[in-house]
């Protein structure tokens, strides 16, 4: 090459380098102002079905990009309108893209919950994902776990688990989630039947243990509901409460005279006629 | 004839190792594949299946891209630069020399795909979370890339390179658009409107056999028969639209 031939690419080059130099300050500068900020560039964000449509077949893969997008999006503090569309991101076009990606219906409602505060809404994308995932245990897991936890809503929050706890291969810790939502949904005796049948199936000492603990309380608990009951019902018969426990399977009330998990008797005091535990809760209840 | 088909994929197969294209497709399909790994850092879990969708979507984009690309000049260039007629010349028939074209890409795609999956293998070898259906999945696409090569063969020897480049696009867009036909059928009131469309459905090619990259990554078990489908569905579709290109090269009057 000539020395006029390389002297007028050595200009060209250094006007390049100079227009990239400023480009790169220009867009450092302004670039953010232009592209707008917050939740407003997101109004045209289209629902997952047109994406999927769009997608040409790479609706996972399309799945994923917007996923890591959202992770990126809701880590940002900064924007502070970024929940308004934070439904319609997750269930409507994430999860519809690949409804079988388990990690924006368990994200999404983490989001939602902790970060939106909107639990109801966390529980409206986890009900789409055990729709769609009707053999993942972990989604209805997460839902009554949010019941229990976030919403103290214990009834709903057992029927999650017991709907987790149908899906084949479960961790038996599910069942025990159950047992527990059962007992604080207040029917204490189905509780009991859960706790004794996990006890029975338990094939490790640490399972077997905790089971036995919850039956124990719970089968005292139950105990002293049936004799409290008895001895109402014998109150209403005779006009007073009976001399001894006994009394209650003689007047036909009780057709055993239950004993405590030690194989003691209840403690019975006929003035105050209320029956009592002699031993001690062991989950201080 | 089949030492003639040979010769002419030999060459095919030489000439195309020679095309930048190639080189290019594959240099920036291999460092995508290499990327998923980066991409799994952004991610909270959902790590393997990143990668293993970043990977498969790749392969498929790129070997469709290789094919579309390659198999739309294939026939026309000939013309174009008038080497077609020295091999006209000798004793070799022209469906021989279609064929021969269409042998020669399928062997570029081959090793193409080869070196692709070989990268991604290796790269979730790596990350220790290699599953053998993801070589399923590619095989399957490969048969997808014999297709669309037939396709495009079909168009480059009745058009020019872009117009066979939109025409062979177009038809691997409807290809996997075709479950939308139901879609749209249910809003047909016409009778006639709707058995146009079911006969359009029929007839364009179904890209959604060939497509498993989804079931793979999620564990899906694959329905019983999918890949024999596959394998007859190629074999009959392909084999129509080679027949056709066959028949049009045989028609084209060279000047």
């Amino acid at each position: 090459m000539s020395r006029k031939g390389r002297t007028g690419r050595g200009r060209f080059l250094l006007a390049a380098a100079l227009l990239l130099a400023l480009s790169v300050g220009f867009e450092k500068e302004f670039g953010a102002a232009g592209r707008g900020s917050g939740a407003a560039p997101l109004l045209y964000l289209p629902s997952g079905r047109y994406l999927k449509v769009a997608s040409l077949g790479y609706d996972e893969l399309l799945a994923d990009v917007l996923y890591l997008w959202s992770i990126q999006y809701y880590s940002n503090y900064d924007i502070g309108d970024r929940y308004v569309y934070l439904e319609h991101i997750y269930k409507d076009v994430i999860t519809e893209l690949d409804p079988r990606y388990l990690d924006p219906y368990l994200i999404g409602a983490m989001i939602m919950s902790a970060e939106a505060q909107d639990p109801e809404m966390a529980l409206r994308l986890l009900d789409k994902g055990i729709a769609k995932n009707p053999d993942q245990w972990i989604l209805p897991f997460e839902a009554g776990f949010l019941c229990y936890q976030t919403l103290r809503d214990y009834p709903r929050s057992s029927r999650y688990f017991e709907q987790a706890a149908a899906v084949p291969g479960v961790p038996p810790i599910v069942q025990r989630f159950k047992a527990e939502m059962t007992r604080r949904a207040g029917d204490i005796r189905a509780s009991l039947g859960e706790w004794a049948g996990i006890y029975d199936a338990a094939t490790d000492d640490y399972v077997r243990t905790i089971a036995w603990k919850h039956v124990h309380d719970l089968r005292v608990q139950v105990d002293l509901e049936d004799l409290t009951a008895a001895i109402a019902a014998y109150r209403d018969r005779f006009g007073r409460a009976p001399a001894g426990l006994a009394q209650l399977r003689t007047a036909g009330l009780l057709a055993e005279i239950p004993r405590d998990p030690e194989g003691r008797d209840y403690v019975y005091e006929p003035q105050s006629g209320r029956p009592s535990y002699g031993g001690v809760s062991i989950l201080g209840r | 004839m089949t030492g003639r088909i040979l010769a002419i994929a030999l060459n095919t197969f030489r000439e195309a190792i020679r095309n930048r294209i190639l080189y290019l497709l594959l240099v920036f399909a291999v460092a995508l594949i290499l990327c998923a790994q980066t991409l799994s850092l952004l991610t909270v879990g959902s790590e393997e299946k990143i990668i293993k969708d970043f990977g498969l979507a790749t392969i498929d984009l790129f070997g469709v891209l290789t094919a579309v690309l390659m198999g739309i000049g294939l026939v026309s260039r000939e013309i174009e630069r008038r080497t077609v007629y020295v091999l006209l010349a000798k004793p070799i028939h022209r469906a021989e020399f279609v064929l021969g074209k269409y042998a020669g890409l399928v062997l570029t795609l081959l090793v193409n795909t080869a070196i692709m999956a070989l990268c991604f293998v290796l790269l979730l070898l790596a990350k220790g979370i290699f599953d053998p259906g993801i070589l399923l999945a590619i095989a399957l696409l490969f048969l997808q890339f014999l297709l669309i090569t037939a396709i495009a063969v079909l168009f480059s020897c009745l058009s020019n390179p872009i117009v066979s480049c939109i025409l062979t696009l177009a038809l691997y867009a409807v290809g996997h658009l075709l479950w939308s036909f139901d879609l749209l059928r249910a809003r047909l009131a016409a009778p006639w409107a709707r058995a146009l469309c079911a006969g359009l459905q029929r007839l364009l090619p179904d890209l959604a056999p060939f497509d498993v990259k989804g079931q793979v990554v999620h564990g899906i078990p694959l329905p019983p028969g999918t890949v024999a489908y596959a394998f007859v569905y190629l074999a009959l579709y392909g084999g129509a639209v080679l027949a056709l290109a066959c028949a049009a090269f045989q028609r084209k009057e060279m000047q």
